[in-house]
């Protein structure tokens, strides 16, 4: 009867122990800077992410790459950010213990919406990606250049060609009566 | 003289027509759209100006090019399977005057096409950068253009004698010379796009265009592509004065 508890308590240390890696720091994180954004479409804004290696090893040829994810109501999906000009994958070939490395995604914003933003890193020697808290991007619907510089040529020049071709045939006409 | 006379003839015939002035008018709408498209359109307005102009004049040169291809098909094959190559051979004119008069009416409708999209330029470039410089890159190297693939088109109307087999060989050598607007980026940075671009003077064309107005480079990085399509020209040239004279009535 006195055992019971005791083997009871073993078994629920042995379990707390065994969670301890799941729970704990792991090999390397990520944050990604600013956690939030406002700014209008065309803007230019950077995001910089910053990965930690936690152990005491050097961490070798990792790759960080940023996602933008649209969560508009009825337009989510994630984005090709080939559109938005972000750098592509950065690679990592270094990052000693301790210490930390910091890439820096600049983008050009070119659609309004909610979006979301976040940075994950990939390590060959580990069979879980590791990704950053999301940051929030609101982008502002802004047109940027006032069509009325466009309209008067865009219309009037067909216009003017059109009346142009009017009068030579009037010409001709005239010419062959 | 005589060619200046020849060079009238076709564009009375060709030009000042209403049928000839429909050319313009088109070409004019598609401008019209495209600008529009590029200042008012939330995602295309966003683009670099210097980007919108590259393309504005990507697609004027390929628009002279295309004309001038059609025109050069006309020039000689028309004429014989219109029956009026005869009248023409029986002017003072000789067979190179006849072509040269040809290819500056050519070269003349180029003129109008750049006229007519200038406007459109200098709306969409304006406050953008390298506008007047890209303006004038787009008027040197649009006239050597239009001179190379009209030149070769009479050439090859003035030897093959058939409308319909030169226009559909103008429309191939046109795609052809198109192959950087169809291949991706990736591929034209393959050896063999490399290859191409360097070979295509309309590749080389449009790439001088991107250095110029996108990268601000200068004239000296310019001299290699300039050379090659100065290159082209000569031989466009050559070919039509030599296809020329071989023209028997």
């Amino acid at each position: 009867m006195i055992r019971l508890p005791l083997v009871l308590s073993t078994i629920i240390l042995l379990i707390i122990v065994s969670c301890v890696p799941v729970f704990g720091i792991s090999r390397i994180t990520v944050s990604i800077n600013p956690t939030s954004i406002q700014a209008n479409m065309g803007d230019k804004i950077t995001y910089a992410g910053t990965i930690t290696n936690n152990s005491d090893n050097v961490v070798n040829n990792i790759i960080a790459y940023i996602s933008l994810a649209n969560v508009t109501q009825g337009k989510e999906a994630p984005m090709d950010l080939e559109d938005w000009s972000a750098n592509k994958a950065i690679k990592v070939d270094a990052i000693p213990p301790h210490r930390t490395y910091e890439g820096k995604w600049p983008m050009r914003l070119i659609d309004s919406g909610s979006y979301v933003a976040y940075v994950t890193v990939v390590d060959k020697n580990d069979n879980t990606p590791v990704s950053s808290a999301m940051s929030c991007l609101e982008i502002k619907r802004v047109l940027r250049l006032n069509p009325n510089n466009v309209l008067p040529v865009a219309l009037g020049e067909p216009i003017l060609l059109g009346i142009v071709i009017m009068f030579i045939g009037f010409r001709r006409r005239k010419s062959i009566k | 003289m005589k060619t200046t006379y020849i060079m009238q003839k076709e564009i009375k015939e060709s030009i000042l027509t209403p049928k000839g002035f429909i050319w313009y008018i088109l070409t004019s709408v598609i401008l019209s759209i495209l600008s529009y498209l590029f200042l008012t359109n939330s995602e295309l307005s966003l683009l670099d100006q210097g980007q919108m102009l590259y393309m504005i004049m990507n697609f004027i040169t390929a628009l002279g090019v295309l004309i001038g291809l059609v025109f050069g098909a006309d020039s000689f094959a028309g004429e014989i399977e219109r029956g009026t190559i005869e009248a023409l051979f029986l002017s003072p004119a000789d067979k190179t005057e006849i072509a040269m008069g040809k290819l500056a009416a050519a070269l003349i409708n180029w003129g109008i096409i750049f006229m007519i999209s200038l406007p459109y330029l200098l709306v969409v470039g304006k406050g953008g950068q390298n506008l007047l410089i890209g303006i004038a890159y787009l008027a040197i190297l649009g006239t050597l253009l239009v001179t190379t693939f009209s030149a070769f088109s009479m050439g090859l109307s003035a030897r093959i004698k058939s409308m319909k087999n030169s226009l559909i060989i103008a429309f191939f050598i046109f795609l052809l010379a198109g192959s950087p607007i169809f291949l991706s980026a990736a591929q034209r940075g393959t050896w063999f796009g490399r290859i191409l671009d360097l070979i295509n003077p309309f590749a080389d064309a449009i790439n001088i265009f991107d250095s110029v107005v996108i990268d601000s480079q200068g004239i000296s990085y310019q001299i290699g592509r300039f050379a090659i399509i100065c290159v082209y020209t000569f031989l466009s040239l050559w070919f039509l004065k030599v296809s020329a004279s071989r023209l028997e009535m």
